[in-house]
């Protein structure tokens, strides 16, 4: 899990976040324009959409891989 | 053999560069003023990329008055270990530096008209920027000066000719071509490592440091400069501000700090989120089964709360604790003062990277590198002072194109070796060949269980470095089952491999550095040794395998001389 959370309907289609992704999770859907997650398995939870979405729309969590983080200790 | 044009989208430039952060930003702003053609290249999309847009905004300053002072302390503070000549470049530019980015765009805190200087300590300052706006900023300059610009495409290994480098590969992430990059000099600008494990800095992933290591650069100083923050679990985010430190508890309740550094809990100390007592501190308490930690401000109003961010530049962390108060109430509907938040050390970031010299030169010909994916020792394995990774970004990014843009004005394009190519090319789609059986998601995993724990990586000792370097061998073997259908798998394929590399020449680099320094700290050789270790550790590769050797600190030609 890393997108935990994308809130489609307050996405105005502003492209803010497809340009911020690194890994190309987000693109514009052809249709209605707003972002869709295309590929949630490559997010590496950068927090770029997060922090830049002027709407809020997004919601990353760091927990990925087998949905625990490694622990420090 | 093939021909170049029928194995990708041939692009040629003068000066090349990979990473378009605010390292690369300032390296093809720099290199631009040679009047050659620029090619600035990213995997994000340019203007929202890197680590300075989410980073704080802050940005070291020095008084040129001031350098001679503060090049003394931070010598006499890394007890000589430091490269004097790159601590006095860093010293030097500091000021020329923020007035170029200023004049390059970025927006700063002024005072009537001037930028903002700020004291942080004896010595230095600092300002603040915009970070969310700053590399849109200067994108918007670099477009008004010609640069080109190519983003979500992700490069992957450095081409050469006769030993030099003459451009790089890459994969459009979005287009689904193969892009071949032709140039008289190629600057990496793409970070260092932080393994994608918490939120932060995860988008870098060592391909800089891997790319240069697999064309033969030297690497240095990979055991130091690995990263413990602590912060809120759940959020994957450290709460700015200094006093928070005295409501940390273990599960009993019991005040962490005061039990381990009761001198912290009298009188007024400034405790930052990477300071290594909170770490360890949480780690002791941890191991001595009285964990999960908490950060409890149960009972603190908001006011009082804004009030433990107060920092010595006024209002900052305080702004920076309000914004994660924010999150906490939005994103984890936690409100601090009613409830009490899991914290744990948050591992973020390698160290070390491509060794530069004072002209930001790799070892190899035709390649230049800065910011974190370069190293240059101008702190010693030190640092931790805010806004200095920023400053240094901005200045080795200066440096390298500087002269990686006067190189290119004076020099012939040299062509790609097509059969050179070809090998590279293969290599890198490999994976699309075979069946996987394993995802690349397994290995980064796998990867993190190597590098995480702070029984491997800070509390480092000979026996538990094998065993975390077992786990490197294993998430490699694993890689090599590891197939891809398209070129998003082949992107999380090669960001495992550079994450597994940059794991595997810090643990080597650290199992070789038999003693304790800076970051650095050995168990099984807690004292600073420098009868034995005055020396920084390189790392190449050297039939197919990592080859580690050592520098003497060439202290002899240094301004500083110890015992002075």
């Amino acid at each position: 899990m890393t997108i935990r959370n994308f809130d489609r309907e307050k996405c105005t289609g502003c492209g803010i976040c497809v340009a911020a992704c690194p890994m190309d999770v987000l693109r514009l859907d052809e249709n209605d324009g707003k972002a869709v997650v295309k590929y949630p398995n490559d997010c590496v939870a950068c927090w770029g959409c997060e922090s830049f979405c002027p709407q809020g729309c997004f919601d990353v969590s760091p927990e990925r891989g087998r949905g625990e983080m490694v622990s420090p200790y | 053999m093939q021909k170049l044009e029928d194995m990708g989208t041939v692009i040629a430039t003068d000066v090349l560069v990979l990473g378009a952060g605010g390292a690369g930003m300032c390296a093809a702003l720099k290199a631009k003023e040679s009047k050659v053609d620029v090619l600035l290249i990213d995997k994000c999309g340019i203007g929202w990329n890197g680590q300075v847009p989410i980073g704080g905004g802050i940005l070291a300053y020095i008084y040129p008055d001031d350098v001679p002072e503060w090049t003394e302390k931070v010598t006499r503070d890394s007890r000589y270990f430091n490269n004097q000549d790159w601590t006095h470049i860093m010293g030097q530019y500091m000021h020329k530096s923020t007035m170029d980015l200023a004049d390059m765009g970025l927006t700063f805190l002024n005072k009537k008209g001037e930028i903002d200087i700020l004291t942080w300590g004896p010595n230095i300052h600092v300002t603040l920027f915009d970070a969310p706006k700053s590399l849109v900023a200067l994108k918007k300059t670099a477009e008004s000066r010609g640069i080109r610009m190519m983003d979500k495409i992700y490069v992957i290994d450095l081409l050469k000719n006769d030993g030099q480098v003459v451009g790089a590969v890459g994969l459009g992430l979005v287009d689904g071509k193969t892009y071949i990059f032709n140039a008289k000099a190629t600057i990496v600008a793409t970070g260092n490592c932080g393994y994608m494990h918490e939120k932060t800095y995860s988008s870098v992933l060592g391909e800089g440091p891997a790319m240069g290591y697999r064309a033969g650069a030297q690497l240095v100083n990979a055991e130091f400069g690995s990263g413990y923050v602590w912060g809120i679990k759940t959020l994957g985010k450290e709460l700015m501000g200094i006093h928070f430190y005295l409501y940390l508890e273990n599960a009993r309740g019991e005040k962490i700090m005061g039990k381990h550094y009761p001198e912290l809990m009298v009188g007024n100390h400034s405790v930052y989120t990477f300071d290594p007592r909170v770490i360890d501190a949480m780690y002791k308490e941890v191991k001595a089964g009285l964990g999960p930690i908490y950060l409890n401000l149960k009972g603190l109003t908001t006011a009082e709360i804004a009030e433990l961010a107060e920092d010595r530049v006024e209002g900052l962390t305080q702004l920076m604790a309000n914004d994660t108060i924010v999150l906490l109430n939005e994103k984890a509907g936690i409100d601090p003062a009613v409830e009490k938040m899991e914290m744990w050390p948050r591992y973020l970031y390698s160290g070390g990277g491509l060794r530069i010299d004072t002209g930001g030169r790799t070892t190899l010909d035709g390649l230049w590198a800065a910011g974190g994916s370069s190293s240059n020792s101008w702190s010693g394995g030190g640092g931790g002072q805010a806004g200095l990774g920023v400053q240094s970004a901005a200045i080795t990014g200066f440096v390298a194109g500087e002269n990686a843009g006067a190189y290119a004005a004076a020099n012939q394009r040299r062509d790609i070796d097509v059969a050179y190519a070809e090998g590279i090319i293969d290599r890198i789609k490999a994976p699309m060949q075979r069946r996987g059986e394993f995802d690349a998601a397994d290995v980064t995993y796998q990867v993190h269980e190597a590098v995480v724990p702070m029984k491997y990586n800070r509390l480092r000792e000979a026996g538990r470095m094998n065993e975390a370097l077992g786990i490197v061998r294993d998430a490699r073997d694993k890689l090599g089952r590891v197939g891809a259908a398209d070129f998003h798998d082949l992107a999380r394929y090669h960001s495992a491999e550079s994450m597994a590399m940059a794991a595997e020449f810090t643990y080597k680099a650290a199992l070789m550095r038999e003693e304790s320094r800076s970051g650095h700290f050995r168990e099984d050789f807690p004292e600073r040794d420098d009868k034995n270790w005055f020396k920084w550790i390189t790392v190449e590769s050297r039939d197919g395998a990592p080859h580690l050797a050592t520098l003497p600190v060439p202290v002899e030609k240094y301004k500083l001389q110890p015992g002075q």
